[in-house]
């Protein structure tokens, strides 16, 4: 009879679920904003980091931080515009799954009433979430997802603050031209991804972007993340001999093909990462002997002591222990232009803040990224989100393009390693 | 008088299916109601090869994936509305299940297994860098309708009585097909397959239509996730998951038997969606501790399946009511 009690128990805790939501009660004057990252499953790390900068966000926004200068919102305590309302953040986890985000993003719009909704990291798990916002009318920043093809299909209701996969492309290709003009030989590229979408939709907008700028690819070496043995690639590369590889890769590949490079002494001209594993925590360590001056993008940097930017910095430090990444600082910025839109909407109505959405122009001063602005188009991206480049200068990323951020002197060609 | 108890928890359980959606109507538990469906038409589907034939194929993702991308891909190539890819999902799948069925049945027991995952995990990484279907980024359906037919609803209840119809449609062909010399076959090839050929069960033929049928079901399933959730892409269909979860849920609540996957989905799914709801927003995986500790109390104590237990429950409780 023991199973049998199991089964009642099981029995008892579906029934309890189905009241539980119906027992939650709206608080009155706070905004709500629901939050679907994946905070299990392989993209964890990335969900938490970036879970962690938004209560970091939030807390700028609801207390009075009057020390992070033209930061919107900080320097009140909650949104001014609505007697002070607090932002309240209602996190849930879709673990990767799309179907999941989907019925997530139902629930919160439903069940738990929010005014916004934010989200999801995952490209698939964003195409199914904005398109329940899109049917319930209710405004869905996407914080950062990489596929183009979110925005642009029609959507009223759907913005993202980050640069995407054409923007960094063209960043690239900025860059090249810039260096061309400084008498660096570029005359061909090649590029090296991971399969999966991320790396696929990276490198497809890299290839139209150097077509568009007469830039030749010389080769494209799509790979599997999980490979062990990455040699084949590397002589691929030696033998075409191009003058820039840009990598698309996740952390243990990056990795392997840095020390593989060194190992079978091949040195490229210059090796630029496209964030992802050239910025994960363990990537400095594990390279730092083997890839000295490799390049790497990043819309965040650390900045001056004293500047908005290291306080706020400071402020994720002291609660997670780490340095704020590009991904969740990314994140963080799409945050702060929803906060600003909810304020000057004045109203919780979710038509109101779609309209303040839509009218959102934010300066470089006022961000704490590297972007130009933030002012959405009629399909909902942002049109003034824009990179850095940063390099790796013994054991940190130093800033070094373009010129008037930079913090250190690019290196031309890069060093390597030993062999 | 003799039909009415094997009846009346059929008629209890279709009046209950039927009437879930005017008691809880709220969006999400509609949401929760289509996904329990769902899981219960998959690991129906899968139960007629898996449960009745004994042949525990952990590769059902392959059809359930087929039929997922046909809709969407019919839509993305030629506009169509995505109902019209079902066909094409089923004889993909068909074409699929007698392809694979002819070799991997000359194995057995666990061989058979790992052959049928394997065969999911090549088209899942085929499908991932196969630029027709999207590669790795996958196919999304209509945003917004251009009609009832695309099947974009905003609301969730058409999908619950759509996915219920089809739920109905395969419990009452697995009941018939329970009854007829089809169905002793697979039995009889589940016991013992030396003793069934012996006794003139073309046991090759059988096991190759029982997965035929199998498929057919499991690809119309995958057009319904696809249809509803208007996105698919190559871990949501081809994954290893979607197959281990048809798996569990048939398991859980009894393989081989008729209500078994339904009661399965039934325990399956609230529980999933309650540890999710109660755990989730947390971030420390709370939600697959307390899941998993779940699935090994079930396994520990009556691993086979609920259905199993109930059956030896009942005539106790016949007995203690009729002893007086």
């Amino acid at each position: 009879m023991k199973g049998f009690r199991v089964l009642k128990a099981v029995a008892a805790a579906a029934t309890a679920f189905t009241f539980y939501a119906a027992a939650q009660t709206n608080a009155a004057e706070s905004v709500k904003i629901g939050i679907i990252w994946p905070l299990t499953g392989n993209a964890a790390a990335a969900g938490q980091a970036s879970k962690a900068a938004a209560e970091v966000a939030a807390d700028i926004v609801n207390n009075a931080h009057p020390e992070l200068g033209d930061l919107p919102l900080a320097k009140t305590a909650g949104l001014p515009n609505m007697g002070g309302a607090k932002l309240e953040l209602i996190f849930v986890d879709h673990q990767g799954n799309p179907s999941l985000a989907q019925q997530l993003a139902t629930r919160l719009i439903t069940q738990d009433k929010v005014h916004v909704l934010m989200g999801a990291y995952q490209s698939s798990c964003s195409f199914t979430a904005t398109a329940v916002a899109e049917r319930y009318g209710i405004p869905f920043m996407v914080g950062e997802s990489a596929a183009g093809n979110i925005t642009g299909r029609g959507f009223k209701w759907v913005f993202r603050g980050t640069p995407i996969a054409s923007d960094y492309a063209r960043t690239y290709m900025r860059f090249f031209a810039d260096m061309k003009k400084q008498g660096k030989k570029i005359d061909s590229i090649a590029i090296v991804n991971e399969n999966t979408d991320y790396g696929t939709s990276v490198a497809d907008a890299i290839v139209e972007e150097a077509k568009k700028a007469n830039v030749p690819v010389a080769l494209r070496i799509p790979y599997s993340a999980s490979s062990t043995d990455v040699s084949a690639q590397i002589l691929q590369l030696k033998e075409k001999n191009p003058d820039v590889v840009i990598f698309i890769s996740y952390t243990a590949d990056s990795i392997l093909y840095m020390k593989s490079m060194n190992n079978l002494q091949y040195k490229p001209p210059m090796v630029i990462g496209d964030d992802t594993g050239f910025s994960d925590p363990s990537f400095i360590p594990a390279v730092a002997d083997a890839a000295q001056g490799a390049m790497n993008r990043s819309a965040w940097a650390i900045g001056k002591p004293g500047s908005t930017t290291y306080k706020i910095n400071e402020m994720y430090k002291a609660k997670t222990g780490r340095d704020l990444d590009d991904t969740s600082a990314r994140n963080m910025q799409s945050f702060f232009a929803l906060a600003d839109a909810i304020n000057r909407a004045g109203s919780t109505d979710p038509e109101k803040i779609r309209e303040a959405l839509t009218k959102t122009d934010l300066k470089p001063e006022q961000l704490m990224m590297g972007y130009q602005g933030v002012k959405f188009d009629e399909t909902g991206q942002n049109i003034l989100a824009a990179t850095y480049l940063i390099q790796l200068h013994d054991k940190s990323y130093e800033l070094v393009w373009p010129d008037n951020a930079a913090t250190a002197k690019l290196q031309w060609p890069m060093t390597g390693g030993k062999n | 008088m003799n039909k009415i108890p094997a009846l009346s928890p059929t008629v209890l359980l279709a009046v209950a299916l039927l009437i879930y959606p005017l008691i809880f109507s709220g969006a999400f538990y509609l949401d929760v109601g289509v996904t329990f469906l769902l899981a219960a038409i998959s690991a129906s589907a899968w139960n007629i090869v898996g449960g009745y034939a004994g042949q525990v194929s952990v590769g059902h993702a392959m059809f359930f994936g087929l039929g997922a991308y046909a809709p969407l891909l019919c839509y993305k190539l030629y506009g169509w509305t995505p109902m019209a890819g079902i066909p094409f999902g089923i004889a993909a799948s068909v074409a699929l299940a007698i392809l694979i069925g002819i070799p991997t049945f000359r194995l057995t027991g666990h061989y058979f297994s790992m052959a049928t995952i394997a065969v999911a995990e090549l088209i899942r990484i085929y499908f991932g860098t196969w630029d027709l279907v999207g590669a790795a980024i996958g196919l999304q359906g209509p945003a917004t309708a251009r009609g009832w037919w695309d099947l974009t609803f905003r609301s969730e209840l058409p999908y619950y009585y759509i996915f219920l119809t089809v739920l109905a449609v395969l419990l009452s062909f697995t009941y018939l097909m329970e009854r007829h010399r089809f169905g002793y076959y697979l039995r009889a090839i589940k016991v013992g397959e030396r003793a069934a050929r012996s006794l003139g069960v073309p046991v090759q033929q059988t096991k190759i239509r029982a997965l035929v049928l199998s498929a057919m079901f499991t690809s119309v399933a995958g057009s319904l996730y696809s249809v509803k959730t208007g996105f698919i892409d190559p871990e949501s269909g081809f994954g290893i998951l979607v197959s281990v979860q048809m798996v569990i849920i048939a398991a859980l609540g009894g393989a081989g038997r008729l209500y078994g996957p339904l009661i399965g989905a039934l325990i399956l799914i609230p529980l999933q969606t309650a540890t999710n709801t109660w755990f989730g927003g947390g971030g420390t995986g709370l939600t697959f501790i307390v899941y998993g500790g779940i699935i090994v109390l079930i396994a520990r104590y009556e691993p086979g399946g609920i259905y199993d237990l109930w059956e030896q429950i009942s005539p106790r409780r016949w007995r203690r009511k009729h002893a007086s």
